[in-house]
């Protein structure tokens, strides 16, 4: 009888010890994501993958909040003075940097391991690197590209631009030519945007220069600097609406989006917006690399976006948050994910652009020419300001509309362009002050 | 033992209090303690995301009132203020007086003429804001097209035209408040002083003068006073329609404070401005309660 005990309790010891482990691996808890892919198929992927982790996870519960990118800046900023953030969040490349300033995130290293760190595309995991711990796992990319309109060129005897100088002769036509119908090249000024910046980011990387110094300082009167506020103000004067002083992110778009715009700068949204609104345009839109000083110079800088996924500090339940991003980078969720968008999500990871699931997609087929421009753009690109590492200062460079007031008071009150771009480093060089 | 008069005085009445105590928590959480805390925080290098934050004394007050772009906001708000409460109580006060004539259709005219009122500002400002869109916006295109201009004009981007669009826009919500309030104080004086007035032999005018005025006068002050706190203080509109914009021609002082305390996260900066503002409304507010009280001890 005693022998029996004993081989009983043995055997439940054992029993225990082979359930305890994978009892203590089911998940357990709630966690909330917020993220700003408030579009209907973008939300509705993410929607998806959500449900079928809880579905596999039957004790997890993930709430989703969605806001747009400008709420969304407040609402983090906000939530964290009061204690009321979410678990995990999409976040822009500045957002992170301020995050890491702020301590509110916590290193991503273990689970980019996980997933795979060399799958990952160098440039965006570095961007969120600050003394050497990653702080984010990069979603998606995207880069800023020429877009033009094929049919305009072709109705005017024109190349696709190459250097600056070709692109204002070109634009330059293309208004005079259509009187009014079509502007050659819209120039964005509008404040409570980053769209004035990013213009005359594009002009002074293709100069090899950049609007932050390696010190984290303003760079707006270095000569390239000075000859790229003079290009835009002559463009806007000559090729855009006059109401475009006022234009931010979504109503420059939309003038390319309804056939206004001859040329523009953006990523591959591009197709979508022009798909929803103006299709019989589908067939006469491509991009090119953006211009640069001469023909033969060689591309010295461009303007990337890395839209990454953080998990807060103030997580109860980082572990969901893990399981949930590796759960959501399974072929099953991501490349739906990345055709919500196609061509507007570039794949964070290298081996996407030759998964036969991804290139399956029809508007990815018809715009590879597109594709290709924007993958090699993203090799040579960063966020604005972060061309020398992750700076908080960036931030303040996008989100303080100095730029853009700069430009608005050389149009508006004919300020000397020298002038204006010195209180413009000087108003920015004060507000870097604030940082400390 | 019998309660005189004199004792009842004297006790403290703790019903009464305890009735009004609810009423007087209320007010204490959603009025006092944010002013005491905008007080609080303006002497003090509050961050708006870091936790930690030392008292600076008058540090703040002194960036501020050294700041230029500091007096152009508030020149820019009172101009803000000045042509929005005139243009309002004009066309509030002209469209009283023109419904309190009418006889027909009355309570119909009124309920079309309120609903500017009823919108939501976000509503108001994106359908002006559409309206008067310098590429596709309907009035520019129709004013060239009628041939009343030459070119489209450019109400959100021209210096000339972008402060007057705004206060057009405030106008236009605004005024069905004032006129609704007007129509209520004209429909209150007794016909009978008119009927007097005309057997006597005065001219409308004089009636006008006489009898409407010091009705409605009390009236139009408070409008006056509650308008001119609005008015001042407003953000929404200006904010959706130009976000102080272009070149900061329309930046006024709450939009200078938002810029301060959520671009730059300055709070303890921003809430200095606010304080600052506050002291002048409530300057401006007791120059006005004067003159209401004026016009009281007249009337009475």
């Amino acid at each position: 009888m005693k022998k029996l005990v004993t081989l009983l309790l043995c055997l439940s010891i054992l029993l225990s010890a082979m359930i305890m482990p994978a009892m203590a691996d089911e998940l357990e808890g709630e966690i909330v994501f917020w993220h700003s892919f408030s579009q209907g198929p973008r939300l509705e992927t993410i929607q998806k993958a959500a449900d079928d982790f809880m579905a596999a996870n039957p004790k997890v519960k993930i709430t989703i909040e969605t806001f747009s990118w400008g709420d969304f800046y407040t609402k983090w900023t906000t939530g964290f003075s009061s204690g009321n953030l979410p678990d995990m969040s999409s976040a822009l490349p500045n957002h992170v940097v301020e995050m890491i300033d702020y301590d509110a995130i916590i290193p991503m290293d273990p689970l980019i391991d996980e997933i795979g760190r060399d799958r990952f595309n160098p440039a965006p995991l570095l961007e969120m690197t600050k003394d050497g711990v990653c702080y984010a796992v990069p979603l998606y990319s995207h880069a800023q590209v020429m877009w033009y309109r094929k049919d305009l060129l072709e109705k005017y005897d024109l190349e696709v631009p190459k250097t600056w100088d070709e692109l204002k002769v070109a634009a330059d036509t293309i208004t005079k030519g259509e009187n009014g119908e079509v502007y050659g090249c819209s120039v964005p000024f509008g404040i409570g945007d980053l769209m004035a910046t990013r213009y005359l980011n594009f002009y002074v990387r293709s100069a090899g220069e950049t609007l932050l110094t390696e010190d984290g300082k303003a760079n707006i009167t270095s000569q390239a600097a000075i000859d790229g506020i003079k290009y835009w103000v002559q463009m806007y004067k000559d090729n855009s609406p006059a109401d475009s002083i006022n234009f931010k992110v979504l109503d420059q778009a939309t003038l390319y989006y309804q056939g206004k715009n001859a040329f523009d700068f953006n990523s591959g949204f591009q197709i979508g917006g022009v798909e929803a609104n103006s299709p019989q345009l589908l067939d006469y839109i491509d991009c090119a690399p953006m211009p640069k000083l001469t023909v033969d110079s060689e591309i010295l800088g461009n303007e990337t976006s890395n839209i990454p996924m953080v998990i807060w500090k103030n997580s109860k339940n980082p572990q969901i948050c893990e399981a949930f991003i590796k759960f959501l980078y399974q072929d099953d969720y991501y490349i739906p994910f990345l055709h919500s968008v196609p061509v507007g999500m570039l794949s964070a990871f290298v081996d996407t652009a030759s998964n036969p699931a991804y290139l399956a997609n029809e508007k990815v087929q018809k715009y590879q020419h597109a594709m290709e421009v924007i993958s090699t753009t993203m090799q040579s690109g960063t966020a604005i300001g972060m061309e020398y590492g992750p700076k908080p200062q960036a931030g303040l460079l996008t989100s303080q509309n100095v730029i853009e007031t700069m430009f608005q008071n050389i149009i508006i009150n004919n300020v000397d362009v020298e002038t204006a771009a010195q209180e413009a480093e000087d108003t920015l060089n004060e507000l870097f002050e604030t940082l400390n | 033992m019998q309660i005189t008069n004199k004792d009842l005085r004297k006790k403290p009445d703790i019903t009464g209090f305890l009735f009004i105590l609810p009423a007087v928590l209320v007010l204490f959480l959603l009025l006092l303690y944010p002013v005491f805390t905008s007080v609080y925080y303006s002497f003090t290098s509050k961050h708006l995301v870091r936790p930690s934050y030392k008292f600076v004394g008058f540090d703040n007050y002194i960036k501020v009132l050294s700041d230029p772009n500091f007096y152009k906001a508030f020149m820019t708000n009172i101009k803000w203020t000045v042509y929005s409460l005139a243009g309002q109580l004009l066309v509030g006060f002209t469209a009283a007086m023109a419904l309190h004539r009418i006889k027909k259709f009355k309570s119909f005219l009124r309920t079309i003429l309120i609903i500017p009122w009823a919108f939501p500002s976000i509503v108001i400002a994106l359908s002006w804001k559409w309206i008067l869109n310098g590429v596709y916006g309907f009035v520019p295109i129709m004013l060239q097209k009628l041939g009343i201009v030459s070119e489209i004009p450019q109400f959100f981007s021209n210096p000339n035209l972008v402060f007057g669009t705004l206060v057009f826009v405030n106008i236009w919500f605004g005024s069905p408040l004032i006129m609704v309030n007007i129509l209520s104080a004209l429909q209150s004086v007794p016909e009978d002083q008119y009927e007097a007035a005309q057997i006597d032999g005065a001219s409308a005018w004089q009636s006008f003068c006489s009898i409407t005025v010091p009705h409605i006068r009390n009236v139009v002050g408070l409008l006056m006073v509650l308008r001119t706190i609005w008015i001042f203080n407003s953000f929404d509109i200006i904010f959706l329609l130009t976000g102080g914009g272009p070149a900061n021609i329309t930046t006024t002082l709450p939009i200078y404070a938002y810029n301060i305390g959520w671009g730059i996260k300055q709070l303890g900066r921003s809430s200095a401005i606010t304080v600052l503002l506050l002291i002048f409304l409530l300057l401006v507010c007791a120059l006005y309660f004067k003159l209401l009280n004026k016009w009281e001890k007249e009337f009475n």
